[in-house]
């Protein structure tokens, strides 16, 4: 089952612009390694899910997978062969936006090599360039 | 402090701002500043690789002598990231005193498997990696050292033994790790999957039926009447 909110104020949104780059959710904070984007992109409440899956599965319990976005943006699509107006067309999903350095996924508790495989099984999932980034430096 | 001080070299910024500091990194600087005790602030450049290569050892202090003057010893302070949020491309260092009691964050170096961690499923997560300490600038460790080998489920802050000359800020009740079992994931039927899908969310704003919304309208309208009859 895809992502989605369980409750909203508004039945449908604007589409709104993705600019620029992620100043929130940039680095991995509660696992050991992450999924970083590298593109901006609604990433789709059934594209999370089959990262999960994907992931999930090559991990067998392995592991724990962190979710770092949620698709809280619902998605209208005027269905095939519509005349144009009528007002907005039904919500067709949710997507999450992700703009460039949006940590998507975080894993802890495996190894290196292990979370890198994971990955990037995950990243085939996805619609935007990905790459793998550790905990950054503290101080 | 475990080891001796590093020494890195700085050289004066003249020129400020971001096309400056972007030149410097290119050349392979990282900008920096020196700030604190009452003296004025000092705008230098580090070179980054060494930089970065001493702050990834876990080291909080720095002997930094700026060209032509003499070595200071400084805290780093803070750090500031790139837009893809983890390469360093500032560096804040505060003048110190080896005497100065500061609060630093210290790195936790865990080590040791509990017994709990070996179960089927059962997943060992760090929930912090560093902890906030007081103490004296000379014995900031570039690490502590946590064994876990006979932890529980839970293993929270108070329970990490600090080195001598160390206190603990960091709340005493702050879970460090524990160790969580990943459930085995229920294969839910495709009849199921489906009418999950269709399911959708809870709109607050959605408009009412007429009924009840007349019915209200209704009760919201007596009490204003009454009061003008009155």
């Amino acid at each position: 089952m895809s992502l989605l909110p369980k409750r909203v104020k508004y039945r449908k949104q604007q589409r709104g612009k993705l600019r620029g780059n992620a100043t929130r959710g940039n680095y991995v904070a509660f696992g050991d390694f992450g999924l970083q984007s590298l593109e901006p992109h609604w990433v789709s409440g059934k594209q999370l899910e089959a990262g999960r899956i994907a992931a999930q599965h090559f991990l067998r319990r392995q592991g724990k997978l962190y979710i770092r976005v949620f698709p809280d943006k619902p998605i209208s699509k005027k269905p095939l062969e519509t005349r144009m107006g009528t007002g907005k067309a039904d919500v067709e999903y949710w997507a999450a936006r992700v703009k460039p350095g949006t940590i998507l996924f975080e894993i802890a508790g495996v190894p290196q090599e292990l979370a890198k495989q994971a990955f990037a099984r995950i990243a085939h999932k996805m619609p935007v360039r990905c790459r793998f980034v550790e905990r950054r430096l503290a101080v | 402090m475990s080891k001796e001080t590093p020494v890195l070299t700085a050289q004066r910024r003249e020129r400020f701002g971001t096309r400056y500091a972007r030149r410097l990194r290119e050349s392979g600087r990282l900008p920096a500043v020196i700030y604190g005790h009452g003296a004025d602030p000092v705008a230098v450049s580090l070179d980054a690789k060494e930089t970065i290569t001493t702050l990834k050892h876990g080291v909080h202090v720095l002997n930094v002598v700026v060209e032509g003057g003499k070595a200071e010893t400084c805290l780093v302070k803070d750090l500031q990231f790139g837009f893809l949020g983890d390469d360093v491309v500032h560096v804040d260092l505060a003048r110190v005193d080896l005497d100065e009691v500061v609060t630093v964050k210290v790195r936790l170096n865990f080590f040791g498997q509990p017994e709990s961690a070996r179960k089927p499923g059962a997943v060992l997560v760090h929930a912090v990696n560093d902890v906030e300490v007081s103490c004296k600038v000379r014995e900031i460790p570039s690490d502590i050292k946590v064994d876990i080998s006979n932890m529980e489920d839970d293993f929270v802050a108070s329970q990490i033994k600090l080195p001598a000359g160390l206190t603990l800020v960091t709340p005493p009740n702050t879970m460090v790790c524990h160790v969580e079992i990943v459930k085995e994931e229920v294969v839910v039927a495709p009849e199921a999957a489906v009418a999950e899908a269709a399911a959708e969310p809870e709109v607050l704003t959605a408009r009412k039926d007429k009924e009840g919304e007349e019915g209200a309208a209704a009760k919201d309208a007596k009490p204003g009447k009454e009061a003008k009859e009155g």
